[in-house]
């Protein structure tokens, strides 16, 4: 794929806003149109971190650098126009919600699309609806809960996939879906994950993770480390193969020296 | 709808012994000297102030005088059979099924209608007013004495001298209503004072819920409504009592409601405050016999300057009952929500179970909600707790809904939405929850 990226980040540097360190100290990340691209890096080295800058978290400031996406400057842009233009980022620690059903939310959502005066068809949302819930084998009910109330760490993430699947980004950044899903479940959300790539093979996806495993489910094009706030290696497959066997040691000493 | 001031002239009523005598006219004695009690007491008894801790956040000094208010004395309501004002008219239209509707306009029962069926089996719905004048004995021996007295305080006893209608609903022993009954009210003087009762009588083992609208336009000048409400629930009867306040601005909702559950009853009841300037609510539960239980639930949301106060009790008199209290506010503009609330566990109450929350979301600086949630416990055998909190909306909520594409205004609608919608999923009653979240969508558009 020889394309312009759909998302290009250059020497990106954000803070917490207030705050005087950056956490991001120079992050640069291109993504074309279709690929998989995952990031691994140890704790608090700063993957979330860029996950909501690129979403538009209001606690961060981006200090330095450019996130472009699709031709458009995503920092200036509030994080509804984000989502509308076709971001979308699965967090790792998902927001409760109280008393509002994920089906209300998600009508809301894609009411939300439409021109003023343009009515969401009912039907067609319940029967869409019941159909990504059933790709990834969660039970219709599941719908009338409110978001994330009481939901296990697993049904969490699960919800976080099945928004993703309704709300049919170009750009999918998950931070840590894997995390705390059972080997079934990782399955489940894997191969909906794949599927949807399968439907709209334009989509990219940046997949933030600590382990393998999710990679041999989700091939990633790249494999990037990240340390310290910046992307210290950048390769195929085989680099996350490599972390698994020898962890972060030699990448922390590298830059320490 | 646009209101011509009504200044009171020296030949309308005010409030005051001359007024009490014409209220009673056509009463019977016994009606007319319960009256008079009434009146004895209200002059006896000093207005609150804002030195007593019950009324410590609602000045009635500087928000209510009384000397300038025009008395509703049920004689200026339309003629029977008039057209209903549209907004009354909407309302009601809304409405989902009813067992019984009466319709009440400046104090006046203008209208009773009550399924055929329930009237067979032994079901009143009627004018409290005409009730008590055909002698009715459950009224003699009920109205404003075991539940709203006049001694209870100064309110209390204005409306027990004063008020000039309402209604009355006795449900047989097991006799079940499916659908509600419902009250719309309308007051439509600027500047009046109208006092109004409910009395209901669920006996043994029947099934009823009861929903009370009131409704106005808005005001130029203070307008007082002041309701007395009555709800017993006898052995193993359930009952469900909903008041939604939706007066216009200017009004001013003062209610003293107690209910009474006898053993194994469900006596449950939501107090929803939306409109008006000022709503204050009085409300004691009492729990009377092993087994019964009270689901107490409120919602209110403010804006501009509105202030709704509220006054809870919970008073486990018996042993081995229950009562769950959950009331909800958000608060906008300069709106004041206040918060009282006691749980009295009797001495002797064991095995009592009693819960008590507070919960309010806070959407501008200048709001302001004061809770102050109480215990009072004379039985060592019991489970009680209670909480409030006050809190804004959450960031990381309103982040994580605009990430999906929602507006800030959407997202924010939303968690409010949800936030007061817990109260709603407690007592789903048809016609309620829509009415109320259509009016909530309402206000939030105006945020
Ligand atoms: N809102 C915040 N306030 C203060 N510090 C923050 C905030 N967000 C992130 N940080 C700090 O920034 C650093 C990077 O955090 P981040 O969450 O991006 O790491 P991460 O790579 O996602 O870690 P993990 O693998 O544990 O999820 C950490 O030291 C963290 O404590
Ligand atoms: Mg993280």
């Amino acid at each position: 794929m020889d394309n312009a990226p759909i998302l290009n980040v250059a020497a990106l540097r954000a803070r917490v806003a207030d705050e005087d360190l950056d956490i991001l100290k120079g992050v640069d990340l291109a993504i074309k149109p279709g690929e998989i691209h995952a990031i691994m890096g140890p704790n608090g080295s700063g993957k979330s971190t860029l996950a909501k800058v690129i979403a538009g978290h209001p606690a961060y400031e981006p200090t330095g650098g450019l996130v472009n996406f699709d031709g458009e400057d995503l920092l200036e842009m509030e994080p509804d126009e984000r989502a509308q233009a076709g971001v979308f980022m699965a967090f790792q620690y998902p927001v409760e919600i109280p008393g509002v059903s994920i089906a209300n939310f998600l009508r809301t959502a894609l009411q939300a699309r439409l021109e003023d005066g343009e009515e969401l068809d009912l039907f067609d949302f319940q029967e869409l609806l019941m159909d990504r819930m059933e790709l990834l084998e969660m039970d219709p009910s599941f719908a009338q809960r409110s978001v994330n109330d009481g939901f296990s760490g697993g049904e969490k993430k699960r919800n976080e996939i099945l928004q993703m699947a309704i709300l049919n980004p170009s750009l999918a950044v998950m931070d840590e879906t894997d995390s705390g899903l059972d080997i079934d479940a990782l399955k489940i959300v894997a191969n909906g994950v794949n599927t949807l790539k399968k439907e709209n093979p334009d989509i990219s996806v940046l997949l933030i993770t600590h382990y393998q495993r999710i990679l041999n489910h989700v091939t990633p094009d790249v494999v990037h480390v990240m340390v310290d706030g910046r992307i210290v290696e950048s390769g195929g497959p085989e680099v996350a193969l490599a972390l698994e066997a020898r962890g972060y040691e030699e990448y922390r000493n590298a830059h320490a020296a | 709808m646009s209101q011509a001031a009504v200044v009171r002239q020296r030949t309308d009523p005010a409030i005051g012994r001359a007024t009490v005598a014409g209220m009673g006219a056509a009463d019977p004695a016994w009606l007319r000297a319960r009256r008079d009690e009434a009146w004895a007491i209200y002059q006896a008894t000093p207005m609150p102030s804002t030195r007593s801790e019950e009324w410590r956040y609602t000045d009635l000094a500087r928000k209510l005088q009384l000397d300038d208010l025009v008395v509703a004395d049920g004689h200026t309501g339309p003629a029977a059979g008039a057209l209903l004002p549209g907004p009354l008219r909407r309302t009601m239209e809304q409405d989902g099924d009813s067992a019984g509707r009466i319709v009440d306009v400046d104090g006046k029962v203008v209208s009773v209608e009550l399924d055929e069926s329930l009237a067979r089996q032994g079901v009143v719905l009627t004018s409290l007013r005409e009730a008590a004048r055909q002698g009715d004995d459950n009224i003699r021996r009920l109205l404003a004495t075991a539940a709203v007295p006049a001694t209870d305080g100064k309110f209390p006893a204005l409306n027990a001298a004063l008020w000039s209608d309402g209604v009355f609903l006795r449900v047989p022993s097991g006799v079940t209503i499916e659908r509600p009954v419902r009250l719309s009210r309308w007051v439509s003087r600027s500047g009046s004072a109208t006092f109004t009762r409910i009395l209901i009588v669920a006996e043994a083992s029947s099934r009823l819920s009861f929903v009370e609208e009131t409704l106005s336009p808005d005001f130029d000048r203070t307008t007082l409504v002041n309701t007395a409400v009555e709800v017993f629930s006898r052995g193993g009867a359930q009952v469900q009592y909903v008041s939604l306040q939706r007066l216009g601005r200017g009004g001013f909702y003062l209610a003293n409601q107690r209910t009474l559950a006898e053993r194994d009853s469900t006596l449950d009841t939501l107090n929803v405050a939306l409109g008006g300037s000022v709503g204050r609510v009085d409300l004691n539960a009492r729990l009377l016999g092993p087994g019964a239980n009270s689901d107490m639930l409120g919602l209110y949301f403010g804006d501009a300057d509105q202030h709704f106060d509220f006054n809870t009790s919970q008073d486990h008199v018996s042993p081995h009952a229950h009562s769950d209290l959950l009331y909800k506010g958000a608060l906008d503009g300069s709106a004041r929500g206040v918060f009282r609330g006691i749980i009295r566990v009797h001495e002797g109450a064991q095995g009592t179970d009693a819960y008590q929350t507070n919960r309010n979301l806070i959407l501008s600086d200048d709001a302001i909600a004061t809770s102050l949630p109480n215990l009072e416990i004379g039985a060592d055998d019991v489970r009680c707790s209670h909480g409030a909190t006050v809190g804004q909306l959450d960031a990381e909520a309103l982040f994580y809904l605009m990430s999906r594409g929602l507006t800030r205004g959407r997202a924010e609608r939303l968690v409010v939405l949800g936030f007061l919608g817990e109260v709603l999923s407690r007592l789903p009653l048809g016609g309620v929850v829509e009415k109320v979240t259509n009016a909530i969508v309402a206000k939030l558009r105006n945020v």
